[in-house]
């Protein structure tokens, strides 16, 4: 499905700009203060961009883009009628045209050649193998946690990007949040004494699944395609309740859960803290008094725990050292242990949201190739970190993980649950 | 008892958002046969499709190759097929590798696409010559799905057919051999053989197939020459094709060793200054020591881009040979320049740079002295007495930038320099900046409590406005003899200093200020300042880890000692919050106050609910009147309009022996998996019998769900 609203000409313009200048100048890089923060950028020398999958989260996503001034934002990919319309709108409203091109399959969508990166909104059944066929055709990604179902997945993404060289940000923007990255430099560097525990907030302690629902009438394909928002996930009739595409198949259907929704954030942060991008806790023992303890090869421990948060908004981190403490929550405000490690600063100063620090640091490493704060590693250690907790309250017993062969030791049953087929025809 | 077993099992997963309890420890041999018999059983019966997928779920946990002949019934089944196989992939078992190489025969479409898919997965060996016969498929999208599950394998006889497919594929199906063979080769180069893994990158590069497909063989045929792939990556470096020049400079990062280095430092001398500055980034990640001195040169450069960019990146290599330089432009007329290399020499490692910073410090002037005096804080260098000096400049900037040096760096010995400027400034220009440093200072000294003390002696003597000053920063350093000035201050007759102790002490961040302010809620004559002292005591009951009983105890003081309604209220919801059987029974003692008998009634019933059935609960909900009920949910719709569902399954899931009911989750939609009327407000309406009585009530959404007893 494709929309008649595209003007080739602007099309058109965007492709010869681009031929244009592969055959009679080096590419545009722009570093520094040049880099779209200040003022207008040539049409030329945008990022352009188009939408996997916008709802409400993607919409708030898609409005950190909109606010740079290198992005342009060609086209939106949605199964759902109305929010292919909606998206189109807000963005023939900002760019005052009527432009913005909108289709039904992603592939349309992944084969223009004049579109250089995607935001990735979908739910989370789609993220992570949306985020691979977007790689496999050269387009670099800003990508909506939870980024995968499964600690496969997680490796996979990994790779793939690594293969195929694209820039990867997955939507964890607490990394550029500065309270967030401040709390977490403390830990990191020391300034904490030893490390002794870092805590994490879930969304909840329970794996969840989603079933197969007594089945409902199915909406044309043009309203809704149900067939392509199963996607990667297990056939079942169509129903209404499952179009939450927030809960829906989240974790591979089998151990995600709270963990793993907030857990890409929280837990993500805590990694940050430890130092550890490229690590992930050893054991994970299932919840007991609504804490589930795991630990780093190092002995620091990784909590995660529901209650006793100071109240400093929701995705609370905590990292604790042998000489002090740090708490810090969506509010944007941090508690410390003493003022002395604020060394002068007040935590006003230091601030928090708006998440659009996450988005321009997208577009800076899209432009350079640095790897942005989210970058492929970091999220997929920190999902495999909540994927393990995962299996461990499904099974509900303490797992041991070889983080070099990324294996559960001694326990075949945790495994099988690494992986999960996808459903015909799709693949990561 | 098999039937029931299903249908609880069905029962328990079918609907969205249930919670997935398949194994609850470890389990024997025989216990996992048997529950794998059951659910073989399950897809051998005539069971629907909704048991058969589940069935399928579980013995991806449970399954041996005895499940593998009913599994591989389901391959050719639409709705079934991918359950089945998210339990073949699972088991590891020859047998599972053997229904999916079998079914490839008899499927076509999508279904064997999906099969093929699996069969990649699991890397079969034995699979390559089935998949082999698929590549010249019809269909090229199984074609296709062949060609990367024999990437996948990625063995040598896998590799073979690949190879030779790269050449004979048709031209929709190239890519995707390309993409198989980049598999292969990415296998050959991690297990070492990286000569041969060129071989394979360099046949796809010269291959016709999809642009991504070059770009990613580029980056392996670099690799996996090392040393060698030099020349290729500076080939992409210096490419006009922008996806090239990318792969280009993220290979650069990959790729190890000092010829890399040096060939991508070569060439800033061969582009221009956008394309320098990335350079030096790229140099930067590289993380090799080998580019400092091309970094260095680069911070000497004409270019201001080019500088800031070297600047950028220098603080990773541990040099100080660029110090001088640094000094010199962080005194730039320049302020972009001169903030670069102030930034730089911040955070640059080496353990000459302090001495460089402190050896210029006695025969500087003018900026170059406030520039060094601003590092020497940034850096936390000890120059005490040479700030100190400072401190009498005639340079008021030079003077401010000394306290704030001395605010960071000070030991605990001067403490008392930093009180007599604070309080007694020799240029009254000089106070902010003073007290700005007395506070940093004394924050941050090792023996708090001497450090209170000082500040405490010095509170005697000072004027009423230094007074504030002193116990505002008293109120920062905390401990025992802060406290008990604060404390002291709270109590006195001085309505400034009053304001200012009760405010820090309302902001106290450990749990001893309980009892003094709980004094003071009790005993001081302002009520401004008895509600402040109730209400930071109340925050430190909710903020601070302790035992429930200790919380409890802290709830029922506060209660006791409040007088009015707003301070009574938070109290029950920090009770609401930590829900334990000692916060239940203060509870139930408050609902005793008439006022506050309907919030107080309310918050026993959401402690109790959360709770759940404990004996202790049912007992004290009894003595306000709510013993125990027998709840039926009958019917439950929520929505607006004619946008309602039904989600009578959903409360009575929820619903136990108290009229209150506690969702999952306190929003709606979630609770009720989805929301049946987006952007409109919506409402929930239950009719249900208490002790076999019918009522009837609606609620506004999200709203707390506590059903009247009906008469």
């Amino acid at each position: 499905m494709k929309s008649k609203s595209r003007r080739p000409d602007r099309r058109g313009f965007m492709k010869t700009a681009l031929s244009v200048g592969a055959a009679m100048m080096a590419p545009e890089v722009i570093p520094g203060s040049a880099l779209g923060k200040d003022g207008a950028v040539a049409p030329s020398q945008r990022i352009t961009v188009g939408g996997i999958g916008i709802g409400n989260r993607g919409t708030y996503d898609l409005g950190c883009f909109l606010e740079q001034a290198d992005v342009q934002f060609l086209a939106v990919c949605d199964i759902k009628e109305t929010r292919r319309t909606a998206v189109k709108k807000i963005a023939d409203q900002k760019y005052g045209n009527s432009d913005c091109d909108t289709y039904r399959d992603f592939h349309e969508l992944l084969a223009r050649d004049d579109i250089d990166a995607v935001l990735i909104a979908t739910g989370p059944n789609w993220h992570a193998t949306a985020a691979m066929y977007a790689a496999r055709a050269g387009k670099d990604m800003y990508c909506e946690k939870p980024c995968t179902k499964n600690i496969a997945q997680s490796l996979i993404l990994k790779e793939t990007m690594q293969r195929t060289g694209r820039i990867f940000q997955a939507g964890t923007q607490r990394r550029n949040l500065p309270h967030f990255a401040f709390a977490c430099e403390l830990a990191r560097t020391g300034k904490l004494g030893k490390l002794k525990a870092v805590h994490a907030h879930p969304a909840g302690m329970k794996t969840m699944m989603s079933g197969w629902m007594t089945p409902e009438p199915e909406p044309p394909k043009e309203q809704i395609d149900w067939d392509r928002y199963l996607g990667p996930a297990a056939w079942r009739p169509f129903n209404r309740a499952h179009l939450d595409g927030f809960n829906f198949e989240k974790g591979g259907g089998m151990t995600g859960g709270g963990v793993l929704e907030w857990g890409s954030h929280c837990v993500d942060l805590c990694q940050w803290a430890v130092g550890a991008d490229d690590v992930v806790p050893v054991e994970y023992n299932p919840p007991k008094d609504g804490r589930l303890v795991a630990r780093y090869e190092n002995g620091v421990e990784l909590i995660i725990r529901e209650t006793g948060w100071l109240p400093l908004g929701s995705c609370p981190v905590r990292f604790e050292g042998e000489d002090g403490w740090v708490e810090a929550g969506d509010s944007g405000k941090m508690v410390l242990s003493s003022p002395a490690l604020l060394a002068g600063r007040k935590v006003e100063e230091i601030g928090g949201y708006p998440a659009t620090f996450h988005v321009r640091d997208f577009l800076d490493c899209v432009k350079t190739r640095s790897q942005p704060k989210g970058n492929a590693v970091a999220a997929c250690y920190a999902h495999i970190a909540c994927h393990a907790a995962g299996i461990a309250i499904a099974l509900n017993r303490t797992l041991k993980y070889d983080r070099h062969k990324n294996e559960f030791i001694g326990d075949e049953q945790a495994n099988r649950l690494r992986s999960e087929a996808l459903r015909e025809p799709w693949r990561i | 008892m098999f039937k029931t077993r299903l249908f609880i099992l069905f029962a328990l997963v079918a609907a969205m958002g249930m919670v997935a309890a398949f194994a609850t420890a470890a389990e024997d041999a025989q216990t996992v046969a048997e529950k794998e018999a059951k659910l073989i059983a399950v897809l051998a019966s005539d069971a629907p499709g909704a048991q058969k997928a589940i069935a399928c779920k579980e013995l991806a946990i449970y399954g041996s190759g005895k499940a593998a002949p009913e599994l591989a019934k389901l391959l050719a089944n639409e709705q079934l097929a991918s359950w089945a196989r998210i339990a073949l992939e699972a088991i590891p078992a020859p047998e599972a590798d053997a229904a999916l190489r079998d079914a490839v025969a008899k499927l076509d479409g999508r279904l064997l696409i999906g099969t093929i898919n699996s069969i990649g997965v699991r890397r079969d060996t034995k699979a390559v010559d089935v998949l082999a016969g698929r590549l010249a498929d019809k269909n090229a999208d199984v074609a296709s799905a062949a060609a990367v599950a024999l990437g996948h394998i990625g063995d040598a006889a896998a590799t073979k057919v690949l190879r030779a497919a790269l050449a004979s594929a048709s031209d929709d199906v190239r890519s995707a051999v390309a993409e198989g063979c980049i598999l292969c080769a990415e296998k050959l180069m991690n297990a070492g053989s990286g000569k041969d893994a060129a071989k394979i990158y360099d046949e796809v590069r010269t291959a016709k197939v999809a642009k991504p497909r070059l770009i990613e063989a580029t980056r392996g045929a670099i690799l996996a020459r090392k040393s060698a792939g030099v020349p290729l990556l500076i080939e992409q470096i210096r490419s006009p094709d922008k996806a090239f020049y990318y792969i280009g400079l993220s290979t650069a990062r990959e790729l190890p060793g000092r010829e890399a280095t040096e060939a991508i430092a070569a060439e800033l001398a061969n582009v221009g200054e956008d394309h320098a500055a990335v350079l030096l980034m790229v140099l930067g990640d590289r993380n090799d020591p080998a580019a400092a001195p091309a970094v260095l040169k680069a911070v000497k450069s004409n270019s201001k881009r080019i500088r800031i960019a070297a600047m950028g990146v220098l603080g990773k290599f541990a040099d100080d040979a660029s110090v001088p330089t640094l000094l010199e432009t962080a005194v730039d007329d320049d302020a972009e320049l001169a903030q670069a290399a102030k930034a730089t020499l911040i955070g640059l490692k080496g353990g000459k740079v302090d001495a460089a910073i402190t050896a210029d410090l006695t025969k500087a002037e003018g900026k170059s002295l406030l520039m060094l005096i601003e590092l020497i804080g940034a850096r936390r260098i000890e120059a005490t007495a040479a700030l100190i000096k400072s401190l009498d400049h005639e340079d008021a900037n030079i003077r401010a930038a000394a306290l704030a040096a001395l605010g960071e760096t000070a030991a605990q010995k001067y403490l008392g320099v930093l009180i007599a400027r604070a309080l007694d400034p020799k240029h009254g220009d000089d106070a902010p900046a003073a007290q700005r440093a007395l506070k940093a200072a004394a924050v941050r000294m090792p023996d708090r409590e001497s450090c209170a003390a000082e500040l405490s002696a010095a509170l005697a003597k000072a004027s009423p406005a230094n007074k504030t000053l002193l116990l505002e920063i008293l109120g920062a350093v905390a401990g025992e003899k802060a406290l008990a000035t604060l404390a002291a201050a709270a109590r006195g007759d001085d309505d400034a200093l009053k304001d200012t102790a009760t405010r820090m002490l309302g902001a106290w961040m450990s749990v001893d200020a309980g009892p003094v302010l709980l004094n003071l809620a009790k005993n001081t004559k302002e009520e401004k300042y008895q509600i402040r002292a109730l209400r930071g005591y109340i925050r430190l009951a909710r903020q601070f880890a302790k035992t429930p009983a200790q919380r409890a105890e802290m709830c029922n003081r506060a209660l006791d000692t409040a007088q009015r309604d707003d301070e009574r209220e938070l109290v029950l919801q920090v009770l609401e919050l930590y829900p334990s059987i000692d916060g239940l029974k203060v509870a139930v003692k408050a609902t005793k106050n008439d006022k506050l008998k309907a919030e107080a009634t309310k918050s026993a019933l959401v402690i109790a609910q959360k709770l759940g059935g404990k004996a202790d609960t049912k007992e004290l909900l009894a003595e306000i009147g709510h013993a125990a009920v027998k709840l039926e949910i009958v019917k439950a719709e929520y929505g607006a309009g004619d946008r309602k569902k039904d989600v009578t399954a959903e409360l009575r899931k929820a619903a136990r022996d108290l009229p209150l009911i506690s969702l999952p989750s306190d929003n709606f939609n979630s609770a009720f998996g989805g929301d049946p009327a987006p952007g409109v407000q919506k409402q929930l309406r239950v009719q249900y019998k208490i002790n076999g009585a019918a009522g009837e009530a609606t609620f506004a959404e999200n709203a707390m769900i506590l059903l009247p007893v009906p008469k």
